[in-house]
């Protein structure tokens, strides 16, 4: 987590379009029953004065189709679209900028494209079962992101180990099998731009033999200083 | 008779029905209710499995056919493949299953030489990582589930590495698209076949 902390140094760089995406994103790990516990609820709360309650609470904030699918299931789609955003937001930026160069820049192309896939994927699975998918926030990124190889290469090596992580803390979470198959055939490609990263970083490809996880709250407590209210 | 324990009803019993490739369709179940009449059938089957990748790179990297970091990297990746052999078995044993003996393996001409070593491996870990999410849908304890995830994740980190090593293209040989692609066990093990005696 020491290293997630750090990341831009404390810095916002995601700035929800609507009170409602923020209040969606940050909310989720109010789902898990971790409630207000949470340093984050806090920031959330003080901002647009709607308290992170859980789900249950807030269902009529989200109306939804009647759906086999549960709440819940939704809930991490949209929680992952969130992530998947961020990230192709990201490397979209990171393949535009120039910074990336021969082998690097062909490795880290189909990165920015298969993030790119997730978010539309996941959104138009969100859709389909009845759900409404967050809008994508804006995000802001410290001036030397995208001009400086090695703090690019950090800053998506992050990303990635964070996003395995944040899919793999999910799995049990997750109750239709259908939407589990979809996540872990998106969370094995993370698993493998995270070992390329590390590679190109010259860091540990293989950190563990299996994959670590983080729970919801721990992922939004990483993702706080990117968040912009 | 372990071989044949784990090509065990192969023959018959995959649906026309599977519908494994498109994960995102609804409705469409990424595994079938009879390839696996329980847990402790997924874990053997990735016993077996592991057991062959952990034998394989035991083989490969006392071959001495790499060095420096490219040694280091696949010297990790088999320490990988041993500890998902002695973490599998210990699951199977915790839920009062029967671990299968590890199977008689014969890898050819894998170690000819540092590329043929490298593409062996890179297939097997492409097959590893189709034959979990092949098989995670049948897994009913979550813990189980949890930990066939976690490993199939590390699977997708040694293929993608391998694919690199190899240099690869990075689309089809580093990544395999926006997805992982699921194989059944019928795949799996057809594709496995010629490694085991």
């Amino acid at each position: 987590m020491e290293k997630e902390d750090q990341l831009f140094d404390g810095q916002p760089v995601i700035e929800f379009q609507t009170a409602r995406d923020r209040r969606q994103f940050l909310k989720y790990a109010g789902m898990i029953g971790v409630g207000g516990t949470l340093a984050l609820t806090g920031v959330a709360c003080a901002e647009d004065g709607a308290a992170p309650t859980g789900v249950a609470g807030d269902k009529s904030d989200d109306p939804m189709d009647e759906s086999s699918v549960p709440q819940g299931d939704l809930d991490i789609l949209n929680y992952a679209l969130t992530l998947e955003f961020l990230e192709a937001d990201f490397y979209k930026q990171g393949v535009d900028s120039g910074v990336l160069k021969g082998r690097e820049l062909d490795l880290i192309k189909p990165i920015a494209e298969h993030e790119a896939a997730h978010v539309s994927t996941l959104s138009s699975t969100i859709s389909d079962l009845g759900g409404e998918p967050v809008a994508e926030p804006n995000f802001k990124y410290p001036a030397p992101t995208f001009k400086d190889k090695a703090a690019f290469l950090k800053t998506a090596s992050t990303f990635e180990e964070l996003g395995v992580k944040a899919y793999h803390g999910q799995v049990t979470m997750i109750k239709t099998p259908d939407i589990l198959g979809a996540a872990a055939s998106i969370a094995g490609v993370e698993s493998r731009h995270a070992a390329v990263l590390a590679r190109l970083l010259g860091g540990n490809p293989f950190p563990a033999p299996v994959e670590g996880t983080l729970s919801m709250d721990e992922v939004l407590k990483a993702a706080t200083p990117f968040i912009k209210s | 008779m372990e071989r044949r324990a784990f090509l065990k009803g192969t023959a018959a019993v995959i649906p026309t029905t599977v519908g494994l490739q498109m994960l995102m369709s609804r409705g469409t179940a990424f595994a079938q209710g009879s390839d696996f009449k329980d847990d402790v059938e997924v874990l053997n089957y990735a016993l077996t499995l592991e057991y062959l990748e952990s034998e394989f790179y035991r083989q490969g990297n006392g071959a001495n056919l790499l060095s420096g970091t490219e040694a280091g990297y696949l010297e990790q990746v088999g320490a990988d493949e041993d500890a998902h052999v002695a973490a599998i078995t210990k699951t199977i044993e915790d839920v009062g299953g029967k671990p299968v003996a590890a199977p008689k393996v014969d890898f050819g001409e894998a170690f000819a030489d540092r590329a043929s070593f490298l593409k062996t491996a890179h297939t097997f870990e492409n097959l590893g990582v189709g034959a979990y999410l092949g098989a995670a849908g049948f897994i009913k304890e979550p813990a189980i589930l949890q930990a066939a995830a976690g490993i199939f994740g590390v699977e997708a980190r040694h293929a993608a590495l391998v694919g690199d090593l190899l240099g690869l293209e990075p689309e089809g040989g580093v990544y395999m698209g926006a997805t992982e692609t699921p194989q059944t066990k019928d795949d799996v093990l057809k594709a496995a076949k010629p490694f085991l005696k």
